[in-house]
């Protein structure tokens, strides 16, 4: 899902006046920011001129971005800190924070199709998810589905490493105790076998 | 089992933030237990999206053409006159950045750009308050009667810069390479990313930073450049004068100690969730156990008007309260309505208390 290398080199041709690398960009980057944007302004259209308006400044300022030292990171705080201007425009004078997140927009799942797990488990997973604090599951999906380090998101959200790594080893544990309650040690074997 | 260690290694392990040492430990753990491979299993795959439903179409078209429209009207501010030689902004920019020089009165304790970066400024009147964003995303509220100068674009590995003087509240975008700095007439204030509050009047005593997430270093700029560090929900009060007592050089041993004047002290929590500080913020007027004469002074600012006191003994009256209107009369008839004091308006509109 995340090519580091892919988004630098798109990045660097961008502030050299690259239009088309810039069309690559937005296309390798606008689902997961307009997901995360859309998990705080609650909105996907919202969250689609929000993303716009991120590329659109990136345009603008694509000279003096040279110094970015992590384009994917950099873009994501962007997104967020738009986002929440959004917000806060939305409805007035709320001080408006991550705290409450959409986490409709969040959910990520495994996928049944892969054949390792049935569409009756994928979903009981889902569920588990659903029911960790929004922050939680923001901090499982950055890391599992956008594939950030601990220091990216840490640097994104404003928290420490330590908190994340807490976070998501929370989530983990709330998922797998779901999955213990629904599958005896020979179920969890005969999945393995199907697999492999 | 030893699940906790478990689950984080595979937490760990996900995150791509496995030591080879834990790597080993995660194996054996994995050996031990099947249940926990087919978990692992169910964890390292690709997860896919579970809510795409709503996704709108042709984003790239779309966006495209908003791409477009934007870029009529920036142009010009992105590429600041270089060709032609235009005499006014030049002026401008010179006129501006000896402001800065003065303003920051000789003490901007890191290099001076060798080029001076074009200046802008915002300035509220009194009775307004507005929120701006500046060029790197952070966003500040600046409350009424106050005056924030930045440069219109933050340069490239140089520390962030801005001058206050009134009160704002910011809400710093991180950017580790270039430090957040908050000038003001008494104090430097050094930032990684946070929000926070800062009240400088210069008509006021004592010059006052509120934390309320993140951490901030306020420098007090003559008292040996000593720094001190604040954690959230905690306030920095220090007075203006500070510095003409203080004005000679303070000696090695001094640094340690903070000048009896300076203190430390927790924001105070009106109501749940309502902070004096930084209530003006969210549009609320907020003040705790505050005598009258200071709440007058606040009411001056908040609603820019004029209010006197008859009657010199009601200045040491104490009120607490949170306000959300436009009108100062209602302000003043709720706190009447204590029937501590009386109020009229004369010919000019200025307000008496009596």
């Amino acid at each position: 899902m995340r090519n580091d290398e892919q988004i630098r080199s798109l990045f660097e041709k961008v502030c050299n006046d690259d239009m088309q690398a810039y069309n690559e960009l937005y296309l390798a980057l606008c689902n997961r920011l307009l997901h995360f944007s859309a998990a705080i302004v609650s909105s996907f259209h919202l969250a689609e001129e929000v993303v716009s308006d991120v590329f659109i400044a990136i345009w603008q300022k694509r000279h003096q971005l040279t110094h970015v030292q992590n384009p994917a990171v950099y873009l994501y705080v962007i997104t967020k800190n738009l986002s929440l201007n959004t917000l806060r425009q939305q409805r007035r004078h709320l001080h408006a924070s991550l705290e409450l997140l959409d986490i409709s927009a969040l959910q990520i799942a495994p996928d049944a199709e892969s054949g390792m797990i049935s569409s009756e488990v994928s979903g009981k997973i889902e569920a588990a998810i659903r029911s960790l604090p929004a922050r939680c599951q923001l901090i499982f999906r950055l890391v599992k589905h956008d594939q950030f380090s601990y220091r990216e998101v840490a640097e994104l959200l404003n928290i420490s490493p330590k908190t994340v790594d807490a976070q998501l080893t929370i989530a983990i544990k709330k998922v797998t105790e779901t999955l213990r309650f629904d599958l005896s040690g020979e179920v969890a074997k005969s999945y393995l076998h199907l697999d492999s | 089992m030893d699940k906790e260690k478990f689950y984080n290694l595979l937490a760990r392990e996900i995150a791509n933030e496995l030591t080879s040492a834990e790597a080993e430990k995660l194996q054996q753990l994995l050996q031990e237990y099947p249940d926990a491979f087919y978990i692992r299993e169910v964890f390292t795959r690709q997860w896919k999206e579970a809510a795409q439903k709503e996704l709108p179409h042709n984003m790239l078209e779309k966006h495209q053409k908003r791409l477009q429209a934007a870029s009529f009207t920036v142009e010009d501010e992105a590429v600041p006159a270089r060709q032609v030689f235009r005499l006014w902004p030049r002026i401008t920019a010179v006129a501006a950045s000896i402001v800065l020089i003065v303003f920051a009165g000789w003490k901007i304790q890191h290099r001076v750009p060798a080029k001076p970066l074009p200046l802008a400024q915002k300035v509220t009147l009194k009775g307004t308050r507005s929120q701006m964003l500046l060029p790197d995303g952070s966003r500040v509220w600046l409350n009424s009667g106050s005056r924030l100068e930045y440069p219109k674009t933050f340069a490239a590995g140089q520390p962030r810069i801005v001058q206050l003087e009134g009160e704002a509240f910011f809400q710093v975008a991180t950017d580790a390479n270039r430090p957040f700095r908050v000038q003001t007439k008494s104090f430097t204030i050094l930032v990684l990313g946070t929000s926070f509050n800062v009240r400088a009047y210069p008509g006021e005593s004592s010059a006052v930073t509120s934390l309320v997430e993140g951490s901030v270093e306020v420098q007090l700029d003559k008292a040996g450049k000593q720094k001190v560090a604040l954690h959230p929900n905690e306030k920095l009060t220090v007075p203006a004068n500070l510095f003409d007592i203080e004005d000679e050089p303070v000696s090695k041993t001094d640094t340690r100690k903070l000048p009896a004047t300076v203190y430390k002290q927790q924001l105070t929590h009106v109501r749940d969730s309502i902070v004096s500080e930084t209530a003006w913020v969210k549009n609320k007027l907020a003040f705790k156990h505050l005598q009258l004469e200071k709440v007058t002074a606040l009411l001056e600012q908040w609603y820019g008007a004029e209010i006197g006191f008859h009657n010199q003994q009601k200045r040491s009256l104490y009120f607490t309260g949170v306000f959300e209107t436009d009108r100062l009369d209602d302000v003043l008839a709720a706190l009447a309505s204590t029937s501590s004091f009386t109020y009229i308006k004369d010919a000019s509109g200025k307000i008496w208390i009596e």
